[in-house]
């Protein structure tokens, strides 16, 4: 076991009247270098639990170890920075920003964080580019491009920072069998080659069957997590 | 965050203008035009107020000592009995020569003082007699070698010279229109008398141009020692005019001057108080139609701003899941607004610019001279309209830009999907 992240009770429920429970009591534990899917029927809690181990949404019970530090009570400028150099985004709309090319969608992150001179941020975002089969698609805005590649761009985007922890809302709900096939290829590739933990909510069990751990989710709770690796 | 980090944020900022480029003109020519008009008519309002306060503190020189005390000096008894209830009667106060005692002392006491130089002088009143016409004149006794360095008389001459009153025996010099109404001009000869002296025959040697508001019309000027003789008062000065490098130490100067002769000292200030109070009304008036004129124009930003903020909520949320924080989102938007300030104070000093042109160019007959708009073009007008733009535009800015912060992420992703 190499855990990133570990989820200890975990929940959340909105506030109101009549308070809506999202997640409630979940105890996950996500590896490195392993493909996570979590399944489950709509509105059982998968995206609202991918916003809490995302740091997106903060949770309302239980704690959350990111890389062994406690990142319940932490404030918002330290998760957002957490986010920014250690978790990478995709989700099931592509979600670039229209105004930039693919290039500079790219390189959004890394011209935060700002750790990298802007002719090292250019090469890189045109190697990972590169690396999704985008050459030559680099200067085109989004309208310019398919679906597919939106999507790639958009994993080229989450990968900018190189962070450790990639997570997926549904990143091939909105593609095609090909592209949808490519882009599991490479969410593979993520974890397997390049020792990424990925976590991805899916409601695609092809896809689910593909992954390395699958958790399946009913009404905000975790049901059962199969470990999918032959041996163990 | 460092400096790369914040010149993305501007980059984005200008991307987010860029695209909606009719609102972005109109919220500029908004910023534009209040910087462009307060730069015009803050020129005009600060050139015509210089304009007056240097005729104020120039019209006379800018401390006067009089022969005159503020208040009478306390009887001996009262002196005496300071604490006491003293009940006088039947005194009589001993007539005393008008004038001021031991001048020579206060003109040195005055010359000393750094950048000082003072003028004594002697006023009195005569009557000018031509044929059957009488006019009442107040004529000035001075120095006209020193009274040329510590007034603008020298300039407010048609005809003539200051000095010409040294070389020129019983010299006299009067205003224009004093001189039309007796029928004299330059060269003539008119009989000045007072009440206790014979008339004397006096030339006319210099003219005060008309319409010179700090001038009396019936005031003339002649040579010290001759006022004194033609008054029947020798030796005596009832005046001292104190010039000053520094005008606005007046007050001070004065202040010292007084408490330590006992003469009153009256400063240009002191003199005009109410004109003075009537500019900083002026200026209360000027800087209210700016303000409301700049918070117009923040209404422009604010409008820009606010709207952007709704349409790029989508895009808030992405950045916010990238890892971008509330605040640098609420800065994005506060850039936006300083960038339409900054682009509108540029074009608006443009304007502010070609409207002074324009105003510099104009020329208006006054009292048969050919006046220009008086107009006050320092740096610091475009600084303070600069300023104030900016912050009007960061605060119109700010308040949509907090709602930028405030968008949760997770609402608008889950919305989305």
């Amino acid at each position: 076991m190499n855990p990133i992240l570990e989820a200890h009770g975990l929940g959340r429920t909105l506030p109101g009247e009549r308070p809506v429970v999202l997640v409630h009591d979940v105890e996950l534990t996500i590896e490195r270098g392993c493909f996570t899917t979590i399944v489950g029927p709509s509105g059982c809690g998968k995206s609202s639990l991918l916003y809490l181990l995302g740091m997106l949404d903060r949770p309302t019970a239980g704690s959350l170890l990111f890389e062994g530090r406690d990142m319940s009570g932490l404030s918002g400028d330290v998760l957002a920075q957490t986010r920014l150099a250690r978790l990478g985004f995709v989700f099931q709309f592509h979600f670039l920003l229209p105004e930039f090319s693919a290039l500079e969608n790219v390189m959004i992150p890394m011209r935060r964080l700002g750790r990298l001179a802007p002719d090292e941020v250019r090469a890189r975002g045109f190697a990972l580019l590169a690396e999704m089969g985008l050459e030559s698609k680099e200067l085109k805005t989004p309208d310019k491009l398919s679906g597919g590649e939106r999507q790639r761009v958009a994993i080229a985007r989450a990968l900018a920072n190189d962070p450790a922890l990639v997570l997926g809302d549904e990143p091939t709900g909105n593609l095609d069998s090909v592209s949808s096939a490519r882009v599991v290829e490479t969410l593979r590739r993520l974890a397997h080659e390049e020792g990424r933990a990925v976590v991805c909510v899916t409601h695609d069990l092809d896809i689910a069957a593909l992954s390395d751990v699958r958790v399946e989710m009913l009404d905000g709770r975790v049901e059962k997590v199969t470990d999918q690796r032959a041996g163990r | 965050m460092n400096l790369r980090g914040i010149s993305f944020l501007v980059s984005i900022a200008v991307r987010h203008l860029a695209r909606r480029k009719r609102q972005t003109a109109v919220a500029v020519s908004g910023v534009a035009v209040g910087v462009g008009f307060f730069l015009a008519v803050s020129a005009m309002m600060i050139g015509s107020q210089n304009d007056f306060v240097e005729q104020l503190i120039e019209a006379a020189p800018h401390v006067i000592i009089s022969d005159e005390l503020r208040s009478p000096s306390p009887q001996p008894g009262t002196r005496r009995f300071g604490e006491g209830a003293v009940d006088l009667r039947g005194y009589k106060v001993r007539t005393e020569v008008r004038g001021i005692k031991g001048w020579q002392g206060i003109v040195e006491a005055a010359n000393a003082v750094p950048g000082a130089l003072a003028s004594p002088s002697l006023t009195g009143g005569v009557t000018l007699r031509l044929g059957g016409h009488e006019e009442a004149l107040a004529i000035v006794g001075v120095d006209p070698e020193v009274e040329t360095k510590i007034s603008t008389i020298e300039d407010q001459l048609r005809v003539g010279r200051l000095r010409d009153l040294e070389t020129v025996q019983g010299g006299i010099i009067i205003g224009e229109e004093l001189a039309a109404r007796l029928g004299v001009k330059m060269g003539d000869i008119v009989a000045a008398s007072t009440s206790s002296s014979k008339a004397r025959s006096m030339r006319i040697v210099g003219l005060f141009r008309k319409g010179q508001a700090m001038i009396s019309s019936n005031s003339g000027y002649v040579l010290l020692r001759e006022a004194q003789s033609l008054l029947g008062r020798p030796f005596i000065i009832n005046r001292i005019g104190i010039h000053l490098d520094d005008p606005y130490a007046a007050q001070e100067v004065a202040a010292r001057l007084e408490q330590r002769f006992g003469y009153k000292a009256e400063s240009w200030q002191e003199r005009s108080s109410e004109f003075l109070s009537l500019l900083v009304t002026r200026n209360v008036i000027m800087y209210s139609v700016v303000s409301a004129i700049l918070l117009v124009a923040s209404f422009g930003i604010y409008t820009v701003v606010s709207t952007s903020v709704s349409d790029k909520r989508r895009d808030i949320a992405i950045l916010r899941s990238i890892g971008f924080s509330e605040r640098d989102l609420q800065l994005i938007f506060v850039l936006e607004g300083i960038m339409l300030a900054a682009i509108g104070v540029i074009f608006g000093w443009m304007l502010g610019y070609v409207l002074m042109e324009i105003l510099a160019s104009l020329r208006f007959p006054i009292a048969g001279e050919d006046e220009s708009v008086p107009l006050d073009r320092s740096t610091r007008q475009y600084v303070i309209a600069a300023a104030s733009s900016f912050i009007a535009g960061s605060v119109a800015a700010w308040l949509p830009a907090r709602k930028a912060a405030r968008v949760d992420p997770v609402d608008i992703l889950r919305g989305a999907a």
